[in-house]
């Protein structure tokens, strides 16, 4: 019900009223048909703008555009060669590079994983704290911690965590008796095993993010759907499945967009554990801009993921509205 | 369907008006040479910007070695970006304005920030730094890309005679000087005279055959023979081209090319593999470690022998941070067969930066702080070996170091070796250690990983060409 009501009124701001407008030019000679007075705070508006605007194209669209230019020229600023238009054959070298695919790999499969344990445990979490309990406030702040904390001290934290010999996951497991007493096995001796702790590491940050947002959504979910399904005889998975989840989908479907987004640019957490450039796209494409200095291939490469994330953003877009028809 | 239209005209408007910004834009040449000051060569750069004009003193910059003394530079604002973690630099360099009455502002920031630093200062064309320290590794990339003034003519050649081979190397590529020596650095072997008595040895080993047999029985329970830097990281390239040079291999050919996989270079990872995987007497969590945590598990009696960097003492020898008070030294590095030593350069020096507003009051500042009135209480105050050779024979010197350690450490710089330092290094260094640590965890066999190393490198190479 709620969906159906918020749709028309987006429509309604987006074009004007529900007319199908020709927005530029009618904005323009609205301006021109001002009163004097309207006209004169038309253009101190516009006179306020112009400094947010010009530090923003300069900041901001500038770069993104010479990063594209760039990306067609072999650009290596460090070591003396010719600078030269190349066409795209960055594109078509980063393509063959089994470093980037590598690296690809690394960055789907850390985004697989950390949004997949994220959603999960972060669904059930909110579950737990919609539930009015002593304390729920609390508990809602407690939360928040672990998202609060920077992801560098997280990094360093979790780094700690690993180390063999006395680092808490071998004591741990060596007092639950998983491992054996003589047992001290190195845990980050892999990049796929690198790429694993990290993202562990990242879980534990970034489940309460996803907490909140469902359970944001998890209150938007009015209770007499629930009484009626009591009514009929549903249980507790049948709620879940029948109201909570198809309810909370628009809030889960931003929840993971947001988050696949945050993953797919993983770089800080990666670094405190390893130098190897391949564990995701994003520290490849530093390696390449920032360490060896290939501008162009930088700019090629960050251009391709920049493409990828549009795709998915796309997706998500599409799938909102199939979502927003539905209900 | 209109919508479906719609979207595909947006696309189609968007694909098009990138198409034409990028191809109204400038090439990023011409927006690099407007961005950066005017070089007296083309974008290129390879040929050096300075050219001597006499005696070898002056350049085209104007810099002259002759002219640090002109009163006119008193009063002139210099900011010098140095790796300073407690501020005890900040307070040594303070003399300069105190002798010379320039103003010095020190940026005192940790290691991992400075290159980021210099890098994006550089790319920035911004004149707020005019001094930075210069680590060995990034010399050949300074210089070919434009970072720092080239000092080869500015510099005296009976000057530069006057620093220790080690600190003159590392600021040399292709005989050009980037950068002032600043200190002498290599690593060196540190070992636990106590755990080595409690397992029957009176002295440390003097080559690497004796450091794996006595490595056997110095593992016990709780301790292990040794600990090593080897997290993927540089850290692992210094220990790593420590070892193939002691077991007689090379980084270069005779025509002066890269050369990652020689037979010493086999042999020596073969060796690494050996000690960590099948006579485990290396501490395992050394794959996970830096240089610095090896310290700290040698200041904890965990590992009786370790290969670090100088600074370990006094701290060493304090009970605040160290339960292995008194009970160790430091000596040569082991060798193999006629090799008696070999350890990883890691002197450093400082450049100018090329835009810099003040270099001939920079260079005023090179000059004095490469010369006694700041190397020796560098020495003295913070433990910091001179790249001036004269202070190492200087009596009051020797007497005065406090740590008793002077002569020990100088003798390893006779064996100190460089790592390449080409504008691709960084780069190397990163093929080579991910396949390095492949073979020291079993994912590939040592011949295997370095000749996939030289492969890489090789397609790096090509690729930057």
């Amino acid at each position: 019900m709620k969906q159906s009501r918020r749709v028309p009124n987006f429509k309604r701001i987006r074009m004007g009223g529900g007319k199908m407008a020709k927005p530029a030019s009618g904005a323009a000679r609205k301006v021109l048909r001002l009163s004097p007075g309207r006209r004169k705070d038309w253009m101190l508006a516009a006179l306020l703008l112009l400094p947010t605007v010009y530090i923003l194209a300069r900041t901001f669209v500038y770069p993104i555009f010479q990063s594209l230019v760039w990306s067609f020229y072999k650009y290596n600023l460090m070591d003396g060669s010719v600078v030269a238009f190349i066409g795209l054959r960055n594109y078509a070298g980063i393509f063959r590079l089994p470093d980037f695919w590598a690296a690809m790999g690394s960055t789907a499969y850390f985004t697989v994983f950390t949004v997949g344990a994220e959603l999960s445990l972060g669904f059930f979490s909110a579950l737990l704290l919609n539930q009015a309990f002593r304390g729920q406030l609390l508990f809602r702040g407690m939360i928040i911690i672990p998202w609060a904390m920077l992801t560098l001290v997280n990094g360093l934290m979790w780094n700690w965590i690993y180390q063999p010999g006395y680092g808490a996951l071998t004591i741990l497991l060596h007092q639950l008796g998983l491992l054996g007493a003589d047992s001290n096995p190195v845990w980050l001796t892999s990049p796929f095993r690198i790429v694993t702790f990290a993202a562990i590491a990242d879980i534990w940050k970034m489940t309460p993010y996803m907490t909140l947002l469902l359970l944001a959504g998890l209150q938007s979910i009015s209770s007499s759907l629930y009484e009626a399904s009591v009514i009929d005889g549903a249980g507790f998975w049948q709620k879940i499945r029948h109201i909570t989840i198809p309810q909370l989908m628009p809030a889960i479907l931003v929840a993971v967009v947001l988050r696949i987004l945050g993953a797919f640019r993983v770089y800080d957490i990666l670094t405190v554990f390893t130098n190897n450039p391949t564990s995701s796209v994003s520290f490849l494409t530093y390696n390449y801009a920032f360490r060896y200095f290939y501008l162009g291939r930088a700019s090629a490469m960050a251009w391709i993921s920049t493409l990828f994330i549009l795709a998915l953003i796309v997706m998500y877009f599409r799938l909102l509205k199939k979502n927003a028809e539905q209900v | 369907m209109r919508q479906r239209l719609a979207l595909a005209k947006v696309c189609a408007g968007m694909v098009a008006f990138l198409l034409l910004i990028a191809a109204c834009s400038p090439a990023p040449k011409e927006a690099a040479q407007s961005e950066s000051p005017p070089l007296s060569s083309p974008a290129a750069g390879s040929s050096g910007s300075s050219a001597g004009t006499g005696a070898g003193t002056v350049d085209l910059n104007g810099l002259d070695w002759n002219k640090t003394d002109d009163p006119g530079l008193k009063g002139e604002p210099l900011t010098i970006l140095v790796a300073d973690n407690d501020g005890s630099l900040a307070k040594l360099l303070g003399k300069f304005t105190e002798d010379t009455d320039i103003k010095l502002n020190v940026l005192g920031v940790d290691y991992n920030s400075l290159y980021p630093k210099i890098t994006t200062a550089a790319l920035s064309n911004s004149s707020d730094i005019d001094l930075v320290e210069v680590d060995t590794i990034w010399a050949g990339q300074f210089l070919e890309g434009n970072i720092v003034e080239d000092l080869t003519t500015v510099v005296p050649a009976d000057y530069q005679a006057r620093f220790t081979k080690s600190s003159l190397s590392s600021v040399m590529y292709n005989n050009r000087l980037a950068a002032m020596p600043y200190y002498s650095s290599t690593k060196h072997f540190y070992w636990n005279n106590k755990l080595l008595k409690d397992a029957g040895y009176d002295a440390p080993p003097k080559t690497w055959t004796e450091f794996r047999e006595m490595s056997k029985a110095l593992t016990r329970k709780g301790v292990y023979a040794s600990g090593w830097s080897w997290k993927q990281a540089e850290g692992l390239m210094c220990d790593f081209v420590g070892m193939v040079y002691s077991f007689g291999g090379n980084f270069f050919n005779g025509d002066g090319t890269l050369n990652v996989n020689s037979d010493g270079a086999v042999k020596a990872l073969q060796y690494m593999v050996d000690l960590l995987q099948t006579d485990k007497t290396v501490d395992p969590a050394s794959l996970q470690w830096s240089e610095d945590d090896v310290r700290k598990a040698f200041a904890a009696g965990k590992i009786a022998m370790m290969s670090n960097w100088e600074g370990i003492y006094p701290k060493m020898n304090d009970p605040a941070e160290s339960q292995v008070v008194n009970q160790t030294d430091v000596g040569l590095l082991p060798g193999e067969g006629d090799v008696v030593s070999a350890a990883v350069t890691g002197s450093e020096g400082i450049g100018i930066m090329k835009s810099s507003k003040h270099k001939q009051a920079a260079l005023a500042f090179l000059k004095w702080m490469s010369s006694r009135a700041f190397q020796e209480p560098n020495l003295l105050e913070r433990g910091t070996y001179p790249a001036l050779q004269e202070l190492y024979d200087d009596p009051k010197v020797v007497e005065a170091d406090k740590t008793g350690t002077i002569q020990k450490i100088m003798k390893q710089f006779d064996y100190g070796r460089n790592r390449p330092n080409g504008p691709g290094y960084v780069e190397w260094s990163d093929i080579l250690t991910a396949e390095i640590f492949k073979a020291l965890t079993l994912a590939k066999k040592p011949k295997d990983a370095l000749d996939d190393a030289a492969k890489g490198i090789e397609q790096a190479i090509a690729k930057a060409k």
